[in-house]
């Protein structure tokens, strides 16, 4: 849901946003070897097409991130990657507002970035299947939990009671959280064992 | 085995579009009638709204009911709009027109310039009211088909990931070639 449309956020967190995520994607941009620049394109076809998948939770519905995922496989990759599938479903779809492009940016790629530093301070090359498995859901799903926790907080910096806000999101992400939890450990634990060098330390 | 259970559960979700509020509000006679609901078409039950006039000064509040309708009895005759907010950071505005609610109405505080009143006709409000009544279903269809999300969408959409980050390479690869 880190779909926040225009005209929801204040003036200050929408800046904030735009800030973080424009360091982001330098930062990202600069260590991007050529030779992975396919991997992002993959991984971004990935998180925008992600969005389209509908679960049915509770009064709403909610759809898979992916960002934990995208997070473990390319590292600070993730904030362009990230940014171009927003703007195309900003500009194609109409989700999520043009101008809190930055915030909803920074909403979704800095948990990523975070669930795939955790990994891979975690794991090892050669770890057993059950240990790749267990890691990637923590990724998966420890990285909607913080986007839903900070999705609330923009919302709340912007004047939102946080409370309530924090419950609604966090309430229609507890789905999400297992079902991400439980592809993230899918999909890690079939890349441990078929392309070990995806979740390699990027050099 | 352990790829099973997220791609059932996958092909289980049917493939819609992404969480989004979206409002739809017609008029009928000086009542506006409207209905909130996420993208794929779960209705928004209970979420709250308000209803401001033209000049920006409040009309007054709005809840959906347990179908996600909503309706709001209009006072003057000026540009109304409805904005729902989600409370969860889902927020949509619709804009009824001064033109679409009834003439018998009283011009709102900084009104549009309004047509001329027509000749008073005996029963022109029912007319219109049973008007908007039969097209009330089709607006909402054609609503909802240009919220759509197709798939020739999803397909120019990830042929555009693919382009970009392609330049991208490209670019970067003739810097290194000629080392």
């Amino acid at each position: 849901m880190a779909h926040i449309p225009d005209g929801v956020l204040s003036n200050p967190v929408l800046m904030a946003g735009a800030v973080v995520s424009v360091a982001g994607v330098a930062f990202g941009l600069r260590g991007l070897d050529p030779v992975r620049v396919p991997k992002v394109a993959v991984l971004s076809a990935v998180l925008f097409v992600a969005s389209l998948v509908h679960f049915p939770a509770g009064l709403a519905s909610v759809h898979l991130l992916l960002n934990g995922l995208a997070g473990i496989v390319l590292g600070p990759a993730v904030f362009p990657a990230m940014l171009v599938a927003l703007v195309l479903q900003a500009v194609l779809f109409g989700f999520g507002g043009l101008v809190a492009l930055g915030v909803n940016t920074m909403d979704m790629a800095v948990p990523a970035l975070l669930a795939g530093g955790l990994f891979r301070l975690l794991w090892r090359d050669g770890s057993s299947r059950a240990r790749a498995s267990l890691l990637g859901a923590m990724a998966g799903g420890g990285a909607v939990l913080l986007t839903a926790l900070m999705v609330a907080l923009t919302l709340a910096l912007s004047g939102r009671e946080f409370i309530a806000a924090a419950r609604l999101v966090a309430l229609t992400h507890l789905p999400v959280m297992v079902i991400e939890a439980a592809f993230t450990a899918a999909a890690i634990a079939l890349l441990s064992r078929v392309k070990p060098e995806m979740l390699a330390r990027p050099a | 085995m352990k790829i099973l259970l997220p791609l059932a559960l996958l092909l289980l979700a049917t493939p819609a579009q992404a969480h989004k509020l979206k409002l739809f509000a017609t008029v009928e006679g000086p009542v506006i009638l409207g209905t909130a609901y996420f993208s794929g078409g779960d209705k928004a039950v209970g979420v709250g709204g308000v209803v401001r006039m033209a000049d920006g000064s409040m009309a007054g509040e709005v809840r959906t009911d347990q179908d996600g309708a909503f309706r709001f009895e209009v006072r003057s005759r000026t540009d109304h709009s409805v904005t729902m907010d989600g409370g969860d950071g889902h927020m949509a505005t619709v804009t009824i027109g001064a033109a679409e609610l009834p003439q018998t109405l009283p011009a709102g505080p900084a009104a549009l310039p309004t047509p001329p009143p027509l000749p008073a006709v005996a029963g022109l409000d029912a007319v219109e009211a049973a008007v908007a009544r039969q097209i009330r279903p089709l607006r909402q269809q054609l609503d909802a088909y240009e919220d759509k999300v197709r798939l020739h969408d999803i397909m120019g959409g990830v042929g555009t990931i693919f382009g970009i980050f392609g330049i991208a390479a490209w670019v970067s690869a003739r810097r290194r070639s000629p080392s």
